[in-house]
């Protein structure tokens, strides 16, 4: 029985980041209304440069070219002066990144919020990895670790003392919005923004304090939690998974919700470490991380409350919706100018064109999902993962061939989006967002990583796809890429978008503005909001599904980190920030915004952007999202709008100019340079 | 005359308020029936009632026949109980064309996946482009078929969520206060046309409290006042009646005189 208990305890560490983290996550949103993806990339951050401090000394700007390094005291920093020097380095940056990124932002949509949360969390993890590497790091510890006996138990004192610490932390919070005028202003101005400057009170001054105290909150959080589990950039910034889950559950509002569930999380998951080895039949891999999902799942299904009715309509701005009014024709172009593209491109280039064709389709993907019908997933890449790894089966497994295997693969996935897609019954906007990711982190953790069925570390092999016989893979000999397989691609990619683009003027297509448009008012209209979402979501999965089922076969091997959750975050981001409502924003995401498509690869092979290409990614979505909050294909440069006026002009002088023929102008530009 | 719609004792609550008590209403088909009260006499809680869109906590609708009390909005509304919204409430990303073609199209799944990989037309799609020109030249919006929703004024929009009500081919139509917001040539333009629907085949129940209209147009009117029924008669009987007169001017009852 003690053991049980000692597990428990134990849990109160990891317990105590996610709450510290969800305490941080609601002040952001009370504050300025922000769901921060990037909450824990700022955590890790803050984490190194303390470390930075400890080890020896040093203090490391987030820059990378001109110096950036500031050596306080060559034989390291005492553990508080460390950590205060730390705390005021994130004060600051918390100033920084409120002021340049969200308060440009505070009327913008959630969602572009959301996307440049997304670009400074990629960044600042390129940052960390370029400042300090990806070996793991450790520290001294900081709170007493003594070990202490209760009854038969002996545990270390950290965990109580990280627990306590929260606790004290949600009280002090919980005391502050209640008691204090900064808190009532806080409360105020998130009710409404207006009416409190008419009392006179300053939104951007009550929203950045409470954002800087976020941020010394991640900041802490960092610190406290380094001694007991090694800092690197990639998993601390997932701690933002659970941690997500736990402010979700506490509704984005109440402190002492989110520190509860924290806490209970990381107890959880501990127990089920234990229970792990007592229960044989537990599947081995990959529990523990999915445990967030069954905890956000079960919560929300006990605290879900119905849609408010009369007054109650959420005004939510959408995406701009393009309107392809010549699908067919479009289609053709865009297909001649691939192969035109295909054919003048070589090695490196080449790949990267035929790895942007993929891209479309998993963009075109959430074009219908979040484009049409408006809603938001973070799990595109699991229907994609699915897929692919269905792939193998059927063909190295199964021996199917590929006109068989591939139509099957991509429609696996569908069961999978109809699964996801159920909580979008019921919830709406990031929220939806928060479930899907938890959905998706759990899938990754429990199937995909599984010896099984994602074939472990060596990954699982993709047969080369033939038809009848005749060989239409990527490599042949020492020929790569082969111009064949990037037709074949290239042939699904128009498929997929000619699909996406008649869906636009069909009445499914209408039925699903609708919903994204009203959803009271598409019931009165005798649609079914339900299914149509469904509908949206089975689609959606289908299309990614196929779009999986294209990368496998580029790839020729598949293993899980390839559909890793911030993949799917990486998608969304990009697809959205291009223009979601678009074909042609699709199109944008695929050539121009994917970090392995054509024009990043051009840019690196040309102007060496080599190591800082992670960054320059994450920087330009960040300021895509602050400049262009409704996409870049519902504004294109003035040069694009010219040459598509001329070429619609030559084309039949009919076609509007809001659908500029997608693949030819951009890569043009590209390839005549 | 057949009664389309009836309801037997229906009470709608929001916690503990009641808006709406024991109300029972028939609305004969092939009329203009009007539903009048003052703010807060629980109009807009009764098509809430009676579309679905709140449940009831007693009592009953019947809809052609059939108990509907519980059934879900898109179902009434597939049936023929149509309504239209206080706020209009229209699909801003559809031209006023599409918003009448999506409300008139009523497909599954199936014929959705099968229109969208099987790019052929179908025979389904006259008739309802039949439906949604009507549903354009009842209303007088023909000329703007193409354009958005944002682009008309507020007059027009609201007719856009008439129409997008009657291109359903609705048995009977809710229209929550349709003349809110209008000048006086637009709703008297307005009464003219809701005058004209039992003549194409749709009851009309209007709820409205602008007394000038309803009593202008409506064959029998009901009067809503805290959540009750307090009258129900002709036009001329109405507006003789003191109770509705009293429920008007508040606190009349009491002091009588300046009723007289």
């Amino acid at each position: 029985m003690s053991s049980y208990i000692l597990f428990l305890l134990l849990g109160l560490g990891s317990g105590a980041v996610y709450a510290m983290l969800a305490l941080g996550l609601v002040l952001k949103h009370r504050a300025a209304g922000v769901v921060d993806f990037g909450h824990g990339a700022v955590a890790m951050f803050i984490a190194y440069v303390y470390l930075g401090l400890r080890a020896d000394g040093t203090l490391q700007f987030p820059w990378i070219v001109i110096p950036h390094e500031l050596t306080l005291r060559s034989s390291g920093l005492a553990t508080i002066p460390a950590m205060v020097v730390a705390l005021v380095y994130a004060a600051i940056l918390g100033v920084v990144m409120y002021w340049t990124i969200y308060r440009p932002l505070r009327h913008a949509t959630p969602l572009t919020r959301v996307c440049a949360s997304v670009g400074t969390m990629l960044a600042l993890q390129a940052i960390a990895v370029l400042n300090y590497g990806t070996t793991a790091k450790s520290t001294p510890t900081i709170l007493p670790s003594s070990p202490l006996k209760i009854g038969d138990i002996t545990i270390p004192s950290d965990r109580l003392w990280l627990a306590g610490i929260v606790i004290l932390l949600a009280a002090a919070l919980g005391a502050v919005y209640r008691y204090t005028r900064f808190g009532l202003a806080t409360r105020a101005s998130a009710e409404n923004e207006r009416g409190a400057a008419l009392v006179g009170l300053s939104a951007t001054r009550i929203a950045l304090g409470n954002w800087v105290l976020a941020t010394l909150l991640a900041g802490l959080a960092g610190i406290l939690i380094a001694p007991i589990s090694t800092v690197d950039p990639t998993s601390y910034t997932l701690f933002i998974v659970p941690a997500l889950g736990c402010a979700l559950i506490a509704r984005f509002t109440s402190f002492g919700v989110a520190a509860a569930a924290g806490l209970a999380l990381g107890m959880l998951q501990s127990e089920i470490t234990k229970l792990l080895s007592v229960w044989s039949w537990l599947p081995e891999q990959g529990l523990p991380q999915a445990i967030p999902f069954l905890f956000i799942v079960v919560a929300m299904t006990m605290l879900s409350r119905g849609v408010g009715a009369r007054g109650g309509t959420v005004e939510l701005q959408n995406p701009s919706l393009g309107r392809p009014s010549r699908p067919y024709a479009t289609t053709l172009l865009c297909f001649v100018a691939g192969i035109v593209i295909l054919m003048a491109l070589h090695g490196s280039l080449r790949t990267a064109f035929i790895a942007s064709l993929v891209w479309i389709v998993l963009s075109l993907s959430l074009t219908v999902l979040t484009g049409y019908v408006g809603q938001v997933s973070l799990a595109q890449m699991s229907f994609a993962g699915l897929s692919g790894f269905v792939l193998s089966h059927l063909t190295a497994g199964a021996g199917l061939p590929f006109i068989l295997a591939l139509p099957l693969a991509s429609l696996a996935a569908v069961p999978l989006g109809l699964l996801i897609g159920l909580p979008a019954l019921r919830l709406r906007g990031v929220n939806l967002a928060v479930v899907t990711l938890a959905a998706a982190f759990a899938l990754d953790a429990l199937v995909f990583n599984s010896t099984w069925f994602g074939g472990g570390l060596a990954g699982r092999a993709i047969p080369t796809p033939k038809l009848f016989g005749w060989d239409l893979g990527i490599a042949k000999g020492d020929t790569y890429p082969r111009v064949i397989f990037g037709v074949v691609v290239l042939l699904f990619t128009c498929g997929a978008g000619l699909l996406v683009a008649r869906l636009r003027t069909a009445p499914a297509g209408r039925m699903m503005i609708a919903v994204r448009s009203n959803e009271r008012a598409a019931a009165a209209a005798g649609i079914d909001v339900a299914r149509t979402k469904l509908l949206a979501f089975g689609l959606s999965a289908f299309i990614a599904g196929l779009g999986g089922t294209l990368f496998a076969y580029q790839q020729q091997n598949i293993s899980p980190p390839s559909f890793a959750v911030f993949t799917s975050l990486s998608l969304l981001a990009v697809t959205y920030v291009a223009g979601v409502g678009r074909i042609a924003g699709a199109v944008v995401a695929g050539i121009m915004l994917s970090s392995t498509g054509l024009f990043v690869t051009a840019a690196d092979k040309w102007f060496g952007v080599g190591e800082y290409q992670a960054l320059v990614a994450g920087v330009a979505l960040t300021l895509t999202a602050i400049k262009q909050p409704d996409g870049i294909a519902a504004s294109p440069p003035p040069p694009l709008v010219a040459l598509g006026k001329k070429l619609s002009g030559v084309w039949a002088g009919r076609r509007n100019g809001d659908t500029a023929p997608p693949a030819a102008t951009p890569v043009g530009g590209v390839v005549e340079r | 005359m057949a009664d389309v719609l009836v309801t037997e004792g229906l009470r709608v609550t929001y916690g503990g308020v009641v808006a709406v008590d024991a109300v029972d209403l028939a609305v004969p088909e092939g009329q203009v029936t009007g539903l009048i009260g003052p703010n807060g006499a629980g109009k807009t809680s009764m098509i809430d009632a009676l579309t679905g869109y709140h449940l009831p906590s007693a009592g009953t609708v019947r809809f052609a026949g059939d108990d509907v009390t519980r059934l879900r909005p898109h179902l009434r509304a597939r049936r023929g109980l149509a309504r239209t919204f206080q706020s209009i409430e229209l699909f801003d990303d559809l031209t006023v064309q599409e918003n009448l073609l999506v409300a008139r199209e009523r497909i599954g799944v199936a014929r959705a996946l099968r229109d969208l990989l099987l790019p052929l037309g179908t025979g389904d799609a006259d008739a309802s482009a039949a439906d949604v020109d009507w549903a354009l030249e009842l209303t007088g919006l023909a000329d703007v078929a193409d354009r958005l929703p944002s682009e008309l004024s507020h007059g027009r929009r609201k007719l856009v969520g008439v129409a997008r009500a009657l291109a359903m081919r609705p048995r009977l139509v809710l229209l929550d206060e349709p003349a809110a917001g209008l000048d006086t040539d637009e709703s008297q333009e307005l009464g003219a046309r809701l005058r004209d629907m039992p003549g194409e085949g749709v009851t009309v129940l209007l709820v409205d409290h602008d007394m000038g209209l309803v009593l202008g147009i409506c064959d029998a009117v009901h009067v809503l006042d805290f959540g009750r029924l307090i009258a129900a008669g002709t036009p001329a009987q109405i507006r003789d009646d003191p109770a509705v007169i009293a429920a008007y001017l508040g606190g009349a009852r009491e002091e009588e005189t300046p009723v007289a």
